[in-house]
């Protein structure tokens, strides 16, 4: 439970920077350690259910693959093309498999870095953590906030539109493509509406003394303490580790 | 931020969450044009992810407009639940800055069809740059990254920047934006 109680923050600060450390990777072993550091990382301090866990990281397995299987077809040409290896009787140059799986890897590693993040933080406590730690200025804060809550107001505002063209019948789109025309009809109308409301939003929040004025007080105050660099310390190690052992394999 | 009304803040990231959703609905479709095809599967449609950078910037027409609804377009998107996580405000950003740099190169004051659909290419070169270097498309055969890289040029200048003004005219017809840039210009012209 100790990732749930950092600083959001700073987290998300730590997430990004190891996000940009492996942009500079190019082989898989490192990757492919330090993914398996952020997944362990994620159980062991994050109490995260596992079948949650798995739903949300199969899309990257496809856009992983993809990326596998293009980064071979289209990769630069190799500078020894002597060196093959044969997957399936096709005879591949080495270098482009394994810069190919690097970049797998690499897709599968920020997939888990930011699910990390995104399974042990309340996102709106990363939001005032960001006004209050990273200087976001609080009419941009509150104004997200907001946006936020507008979300089921928006649900309601689809089905009142789409009650209405019924009533009026022109609604009885059966076919995918009439489908898609009733959403034509609809983005206007739903537009209209959000804009409508947060006028009426912005008006309240200013009629109650909402000055977006950033020497405010806080309800729910966040702070950074000694704790909280454990969590970029772990990280580290574990991508020095990674980065250290494939130096000595090798790569 | 000063010359910046609440208000307009407000409209910002409402119109962030209309196209928030929408949005997150383009990301599997992205994926599995990516498995399909590889990274170029996401530029076909990169343009909506733009789109929210070109509707503000047109509707409100003040400097920032294009940048600040594409970074809270972003972080809407992260409270909604997106896998993609702290990163996306990173990249709502960069997508942000290519379009407002267009806008900034007319003083923010030509908001023509042309203007709009140069926008839409700005963010697809930053946004490319930015993909280039987290992506790692260094590693890709030249020609691979050059198609992807027209690809997404294209799909910024149609998809953010033709249907981006068009969303956007529709809107000022049904004189919501009337006490917006662009719903007073739309007064005038009608009057005129």
């Amino acid at each position: 439970m100790f990732l749930q109680q950092l600083n959001p923050s700073l987290k998300a600060l730590t997430i990004m920077v190891f996000i940009i450390f492996l942009a500079t990777i190019f082989e898989p072993i490192t990757p492919l350690l330090f993914l398996i550091w952020t997944v362990l990382i994620t159980f062991l301090f994050g109490k995260v259910s596992w079948k949650k866990y798995l739903l949300y990281f199969s899309p990257f397995f496809i856009f992983a693959l993809g990326m596998l299987w293009t980064s071979i077809a289209f990769a630069d040409p190799p500078i020894n093309p002597d060196e093959a290896i044969n997957i399936l009787s096709w005879s591949l140059p080495t270098e482009n498999v394994l810069t190919a799986l690097a970049l797998a890897l690499r897709v599968l590693n920020v997939a888990a870095l930011s699910l990390l993040f995104v399974f042990t933080t309340n996102i709106v406590h990363f939001i005032l953590s960001m006004m209050q730690q990273l200087k976001l200025p609080p009419r941009i804060a509150y104004a997200v906030l907001a946006g936020y809550r507008f979300l089921p107001m928006i649900r309601d505002e689809l089905k009142i539109i789409h009650d209405a063209h019924l009533i009026r019948g022109v609604n009885q789109a059966k076919t995918p493509k009439e489908k898609m025309q009733n959403y034509k009809r609809y983005a206007i109308p739903l537009l209209a509406s959000a804009i409508r409301k947060a006028e009426r939003t912005a008006i309240a929040m200013e009629s109650k003394g909402f000055t977006g004025d950033k020497n405010r007080s806080f309800y729910r105050q966040f702070t950074i303490g000694k704790l909280d660099f454990i969590f970029p310390l772990i990280m580290l190690i574990g991508f020095a580790t990674a980065f250290f052992v494939s130096k000595q394999l090798g790569f | 931020m000063k010359s910046w009304r609440f208000k307009e803040i407000v409209v910002m990231a409402a119109l962030a969450v209309v196209f928030g959703v929408v949005y997150l609905a383009f990301l599997p479709v992205g994926g599995v044009l990516a498995g399909l095809m590889g990274p170029i599967g996401y530029d076909f449609i990169f343009g909506i992810w733009f789109i929210v950078s070109i509707i503000a910037a047109y509707i409100i027409q003040k400097p920032g407009a294009a940048f600040l609804s594409e970074t809270i377009a972003a972080m809407i998107e992260v409270l909604l639940g997106n896998a993609v996580g702290p990163m996306l405000i990173v990249s709502g950003m960069i997508q942000g800055i290519g379009a407002e740099a267009v806008f900034a190169a007319t003083r923010w004051r030509n908001y023509s069809t042309w203007v709009l659909m140069a926008a839409g290419m700005g963010s697809a070169v930053t946004s490319f740059i930015y993909g280039y270097f987290m992506s790692g498309f260094a590693a890709l055969a030249t020609g691979y990254v050059a198609a992807m890289f027209v690809v997404r040029l294209l799909s910024g200048a149609l998809i953010a920047g033709l249907l981006g003004k068009a969303l956007s005219e529709g809107l000022a017809s049904t004189g919501v934006l009337s006490s917006f840039a662009l719903g007073k210009q739309q007064r005038k012209k009608n009057a005129a």
